[in-house]
């Protein structure tokens, strides 16, 4: 399944800011241009957030590069276990790539990501998603799951990194099929991946809509 | 501008409109199915299923990976519950539902599935907090209150953040200075979460000191054998898994440990993605009441038929054994490797009726358990005990550790496939003036197995360590001898069949067996102390006394190697240093008979040359 992430960018901090002052200051001649805003103010002002608490929207700032987001969560067991593989993966990949770990979980703290981040020895750039906008334009369902955008930010693959896991508690001694790597080379190469994805097997994302 | 602020207000309240609108028809939907019956609330119909199934290990410092103890708990892992219960990967159990009851069964109903199914689909409510249960409560520490003996591995292992399953095994050395009889024991495996299960087995020899690189170290195996030289049975399932609670052995029944026994904890890990620190501990609770009653674990096994064809998806191995007394049959446990499928064990009793032991339709190494039935299971003898396994050694089955599929043969590697079947039996209706019931069993196991596999060299030795302790040395020699045809360099095999020549009187033969033994295991007791006993028998006291030496470096608070070594230097005319071997023996026992005697008559020499 190919799609493509939205074009609206979200509200800079200035904006909002600005925005906010001039309704104090002329409430209401700006009650129009504010309501008519409002649903598309709705849809873009939810991000993903550095784990300072800055808007981040990985996808807009990829500087022509692929774009992985690898959806993770810290008590999923199954993400935890995928740790190693995702860091081979993104230290192989990542002259022509760009990799983040999103925390889709609404109630993980920057605490315990920046914990989760040095037990597990990530390197890697690590977003929360608690609107869950990324969940969303990657189709994810599920912590380990993988989403590959092309450098012209088209949705070319989401589902899992690989086949480790046949199902729940049933993980094969070692992977026989690579679905992420090679959607990541589809990608650079500019061909379609060979997997049109297979869901994750892990933890499902709470709070979906 | 007002029509458009109309607008745009109308539009939201359409898309809300709808979504209600959908969660009705889906509400109704869900109450049509169920006829009626009131909608799904956390608090009176998912808390008490959770509570009584889940919480065990889904709290904090146990095996589940997230705590499901309230309403915010479950509701936030609502989808995840409802997909483990409906597959029925959670609660694990493997065992499906039959007429002979296990103790502890943690299967849900199926009402109880659909139950959590439709409170997902309707939307994980809450409902009315008087309907919400109190949570359970666990006790957070010792489970049986503080034990009498707390052992602690004596150097952690790093499991390593990625790979395959990994097992592990650890030696706890007892320190104990007499027997002691057990009631319970409580394995604390380490960190729960990346332990698959443990088990505990008792190595009365300190066998498995061998395969430590250094003393406390571990060592690697996803199967090891304890051999002992005696007729000494096991008996007691020492398991763990998530969510066990410690076993307290009825009445009557109590573990020996004695002096110089190590306990070793054979536990199954899983990488977790990082690095992870294992020390397992384990709690001992003593009983001042000896056992009465001696149950056996007898094990039905044809390793010897297991050689499955890459590919093939039905290999089926099969084994029987007829019981030759009356038993009570305790508790069960199945096992195989990555590629069974299908178990089962049957009982044919001997008016034809049939029971069915236990049957696993998917099984699952990573879920392994040992059952115990809720109430003895009665098998008279002449009962045939019977099982059957299914192996799948293709491509279909993900576990399969090779890929492509390669030719398994029996084996202990992960990669080896097994096909046992361990039964806890307690002897029944037995004379008790007719010597030890289990005997029986093992005879007829071990000439059981002979039958399967003529070259079995456990079965040979098991039936030449039978005899032996039957006080038919005779006998034993011709098994032991088969056993050291299988495999002629065994150390242990080398050493029993010395000690069987030694005891029929023939302690030439028997000194090149237990130098061979000797030789091949330097760190081995028993065959210095046998080969010494050995030479002194043919009048060589300097290779005695070289040899006993050899056994008081290795066991420096064995009261009889230190006897027997001053006895080989008082023949050595060296009474200075046999004087203080015999001391040091009546150090370690005041009640050793022939230290005494020998020091004794020593004083007596000395005092009247």
């Amino acid at each position: 399944m190919v799609s493509h992430f939205p074009k609206c960018v979200p509200p800079s901090r200035e904006g909002i800011e600005k925005r906010a002052t001039q309704q104090r200051t002329s409430f209401l001649s700006l009650l129009l241009p504010f309501l008519l805003l409002a649903p598309a103010y709705c849809a873009t002002h939810q991000t993903a957030l550095d784990l300072d608490g800055n808007a981040a929207n990985p996808l807009m700032s990829n500087s022509g590069h692929s774009v992985v987001l690898l959806f993770v969560d810290g008590f999923c067991p199954i993400s935890g276990r995928y740790a190693p593989e995702i860091q081979r993966i993104s230290r192989e990949h990542q002259k022509d790539t760009r990799f983040y770990l999103v925390f889709p979980d609404k109630s993980e703290t920057p605490v315990n990501i920046r914990k989760y981040l040095h037990d597990y020895g990530y390197s890697i750039a690590a977003l929360r998603d608690p609107d869950h906008v990324l969940v969303k334009q990657a189709h994810a369902q599920i912590t380990p799951e993988a989403a590959v955008f092309d450098a012209k930010g088209s949705l070319i693959y989401h589902g899992r990194i690989d086949n480790l896991y046949a199902s729940f508690g049933h993980a094969r001694s070692t992977p026989t099929t690579h679905e992420l790597e090679d959607a990541i080379q589809a990608a650079l190469a500019g061909r379609p991946p060979s997997s049109g994805g297979v869901a994750g097997v892990g933890c499902y994302i709470s709070d979906l809509q | 501008m007002k029509r458009l602020w109309a607008l745009a207000g109308i539009g939201c309240l359409l898309a809300i409109a709808t979504r209600s609108r959908l969660g009705q028809v889906v509400l109704a939907e869900a109450t049509s199915d169920r006829k009626g019956s009131q909608q799904v609330t956390f608090n009176r119909d998912i808390a008490p299923i959770i509570f009584q199934s889940c919480a065990r290990c889904h709290r904090p410092g146990e095996s589940g990976p997230f705590s499901l103890l309230t309403y915010d708990d479950v509701k936030k892992h609502a989808r995840q519950i409802e997909v483990v219960t409906r597959t029925h990967f959670m609660p694990p159990w493997l065992p499906e539902s039959q007429a002979l009851k296990f103790a502890d069964e943690s299967r849900l109903s199926d009402k109880q599935i659909t139950t959590i199914k439709n409170w997902v689909e309707e939307g994980s409510l809450e409902g009315n907090p008087v309907d919400l249960p109190p949570q359970p409560k666990f006790v957070q520490d010792w489970q049986l209150g503080q034990p009498d003996l707390v052992l602690t591995a004596a150097k952690p292992f790093q499991l390593p953040p990625s790979g395959s399953d990994m097992y592990w095994n650890f030696i706890f050395p007892l320190p104990i200075d007499r027997t002691h009889w057990v009631k319970a024991v409580e394995i604390r495996p380490g960190e729960k979460r990346f332990v698959h299960h443990a088990n505990i087995l008792v190595d009365r020899m300190q066998n498995s000191r061998q395969r430590e690189k250094e003393p406390g170290s571990g060592f690697e195996g996803m199967e090891i054998k304890i051999e002992s030289e005696t007729f000494d049975p096991d008996s007691h399932f020492l398991f763990w898994k998530p969510g066990t609670t410690p076993y307290v052995e009825p009445k009557g029944m109590a573990l020996r440990l004695d002096k110089g026994t190590d306990l070793v904890l054979n536990v199954h890990l899983q990488p977790s993605g990082k690095p992870e620190t294992i020390q397992p501990t384990i709690g001992i609770y003593f009983t001042d009441q000896p056992a009465t009653k001696f149950p056996m674990l007898l094990q039905l096994q044809n390793d010897a038929k297991l050689d499955i064809p890459a590919g093939d998806k039905n290999f089926i191995v099969s084994d029987e054994l007829t019981l030759p007394i009356d038993v009570d049959l305790l508790a069960i446990y199945p096992h195989a490797h990555y590629l069974g499928k299908d178990l089962r064990a049957m009982a044919t009793l001997p008016d034809g009726s049939t029971k069915t032991l236990i049957r696993i339709p998917h099984w699952d190494l990573n879920w392994q358990a040992v059952y115990r039935y809720a109430e003895p299971v009665f098998l008279p003898k002449g009962t045939t005990v019977s099982m059957r396994y299914i192996y799948d050694n293709s491509d279909d089955n993900p576990l399969n550790p090779n890929d492509p599929p390669e030719r398994v043969r029996g084996g202990n590697r992960a990669k080896d496939e097994m096909a046992h079947l361990w039964l806890q039996v307690l002897p029944r209706n037995f004379d008790p003036n007719g010597g030890d019931p289990r005997m029986a069993l093992q005879e007829a196991l071990a000439r059981h197995n002979l039958r399967n596999n003529p070259a079995d060299f456990e079965a040979h030795y098991n039936l030449g360590a039978m005899l032996l302790r039957q006080g038919k040395a005779g006998d034993a020699i011709p098994e032991y001898e088969a056993a050291l045809r299988v495999r002629p360099e065994d150390t242990t095999a080398n050493n029993a069949l010395g000690a069987a020549l030694l005891a029929s009187g023939q302690p030439d033969r028997a000194t090149a067996y237990l130098r061979t033994a000797a030789q091949g295991a330097p760190e081995y007791f028993d065959a210095h102390y046998n080969l010494g006993n050995a030479l002194a028998s043919a009048g060589d006291f300097p290779g005695a006394a070289e040899q006993f030496a050899a056994a008081v470096r290795i066991r420096p608070d064995d009261a009889d190697a230190h006897a027997n070594l001053g006895s080989a230097l008082a023949e050595l005319g060296q009474f200075a240093e046999a004087k203080a071997q015999f001391e040091r023996a009546l150090e370690i026992n005041p009640s050793h008979a022939l230290a005494r005697e020998n020091l004794q008559e020593m004083q007596g020499a000395a005092s009247h040359p």
